[in-house]
């Protein structure tokens, strides 16, 4: 039997909770992409898929993943970028802040309008970076660098679906 | 299967608090990264944290080359073979010239004391993949601390200088280009000896020559190779091949660019070679505050007392 027409909120709630290996190995999964060995504008392009699965995982499971796992996930990607400390973590943490804020609002739309909400975020985080490199004096690397923002919110239409749909469905599968 | 349920009253900081508890955080960080250089030991144990994932993320382009190696047909392999075989003749007699002019050195310097200022040995590595950093020029190579590698060892391929070790890591190390922003040479012109500093441009492929003045005897074509004169590159090692030279008497300076000698961005199998001399002044890493010469300054007049 299908379950009762509930507004998106309110599904929320009743919602049961992802599992921490869910979150754990999509997050795993996401920074093997991005250390894939891209260079040149495949770099500049690069959309951000630690960042797309965390603001995926702050907007639907806001009591596990908050900002704290950014900071720690931001950290560990400067790191491996061998990027300035602290850069990916601000970034992180300033998304995923806007995530927390406008949460509500995202889950009352359909895919392609929260796409639109995330590509706020995303350019958001791209900003903090741009100008704390600028500010240190860096060039400007180039106008790839603002296609990846958009390249970063398109990712959460298959994020959403791989995450969200298939495991939902897979559970009502069961269930029947 | 018993599931909690949903906390419906919120507990803890605010989202507004936590954001600027860890925006605090995060520019204290930045600050301790680049103006102390104080999280080095942060870096080095989270980068063997994320190390086992690294590795994993190459297999698949590594495998790629492995095929693509194997079925390269054997009609490149003949042919690069006999380009070798070449070079290796052509090479052949300067090296034997430079073994000659090397043992005389050390017989001089063997009348006067001090240090040679040549280096000896070195460790080859491969680079494993263009740092992940739109903003920088470094290349990931896969020998660290447990090869010996230190910061500021110079690295060079067959050609010239690519760069210099500035983030050592466990297994693997950081090399930051000579085409980085910033990122400075002492070089000295083969022709005339006439010394300058090298800076990198920021853009692939070109180096500049700031700081010369319009009268100074440069001409398109002519090279620069390391002067040894900062302590930390050994003399000698090409540098880069005079690409423009733009002359303009408004100006106090002339506009030289440069193009490197070595394949920066698409060598495979490069060269570390050590600090010929100890003691040398570490290298500016990620130095975007750094002005070209002024660390170098310092440890030129070291140099010149020693000798």
């Amino acid at each position: 039997m299908r379950p009762a027409d509930l507004t998106p909120v309110a599904r929320d709630v009743l919602k049961l909770p992802a599992g921490v290996g869910l979150i754990f190995f999509s997050l795993l999964g996401a920074f093997l992409l991005q250390v894939l060995p891209w260079s040149g504008t495949w770099l500049l392009a690069r959309p951000d898929f630690v960042l797309v699965v965390l603001l995926f995982w702050t907007i639907h499971e806001p009591r596990s993943i908050g900002q704290g796992i950014a900071f720690a996930l931001g950290l560990l990607v400067d790191v491996s970028d061998s990027m300035l400390l602290g850069q990916h973590a601000l970034a992180y943490v300033i998304a995923v802040f806007g995530a927390q804020v406008i949460r509500v609002r995202i889950m009352s739309f359909h895919v392609p309008e929260q796409t639109l909400h995330v590509m706020g975020l995303t350019f958001a985080a791209s900003l903090v970076m741009l100008s704390l490199n600028l500010l240190l004096g860096a060039d400007f690397p180039g106008l790839a660098f603002l296609v990846s923002p958009v390249l970063t919110a398109l990712c959460w239409g298959p994020v959403s679906w791989l995450l969200y749909s298939a495991p939902v469905r897979r559970r009502r599968e069961g269930a029947s | 299967m018993i599931r909690e349920p949903p906390s419906f009253f919120h507990r803890g900081p605010s989202p507004l608090a936590r954001l600027t508890f860890f925006t605090i955080a995060a520019i204290v960080l930045m600050i301790a990264d680049h103006r102390f250089r104080a999280l080095e030991t942060v870096r080095l144990s989270l980068s063997v944290l994320a190390h086992p994932i690294q590795e994993l993320a190459v297999v698949p382009s590594n495998a790629v080359g492995r095929v693509t190696d194997y079925f390269s047909s054997q009609e490149r392999l003949l042919r690069e073979n006999q380009e070798l075989k070449v070079r290796v003749l052509e090479q052949s007699a300067a090296a034997q010239e430079a073994r000659l002019l090397r043992a005389e050195q050390q017989h001089l310097l063997a009348m006067s004391p001090g240090k040679s200022r040549y280096a000896d040995g070195g460790t080859l590595a491969e680079v494993l993949y263009t740092a992940r950093n739109p903003f920088t020029r470094k290349v990931v190579i896969d020998k660290g601390l447990q090869a010996g590698v230190a910061s500021g060892m110079p690295v060079i391929d067959g050609e010239g200088v690519v760069g210099q070790v500035t983030n050592v890591g466990t297994f693997t190390s950081e090399v930051t280009l000579v085409t980085e922003k910033d990122q400075s040479v002492p070089v000295m012109l083969v022709r005339n000896g006439l010394r300058a500093i090298a800076v990198g441009s920021g853009k692939d492929g070109s180096i500049d020559v700031p700081f010369m003045p319009v009268s100074a005897d440069i001409q398109n074509g002519d090279t620069f190779v390391t002067s040894g004169i900062d302590g930390t590159y050994p003399p000698g090692l090409l540098v880069a091949q005079v690409t423009s030279v733009e002359k303009n008497t408004a100006y106090v300076f002339a506009k030289i660019v440069a193009k490197p000698a070595a394949g920066v961005q698409n060598h495979r199998y490069v060269m570390i070679l050590p600090i010929p001399q100890p003691g040398a002044a570490p290298p500016e890493t990620r130095a975007q505050e750094s002005r070209p010469g002024k660390a170098r300054g310092g440890a030129r007049g070291r140099r010149d007392a020693t000798r």
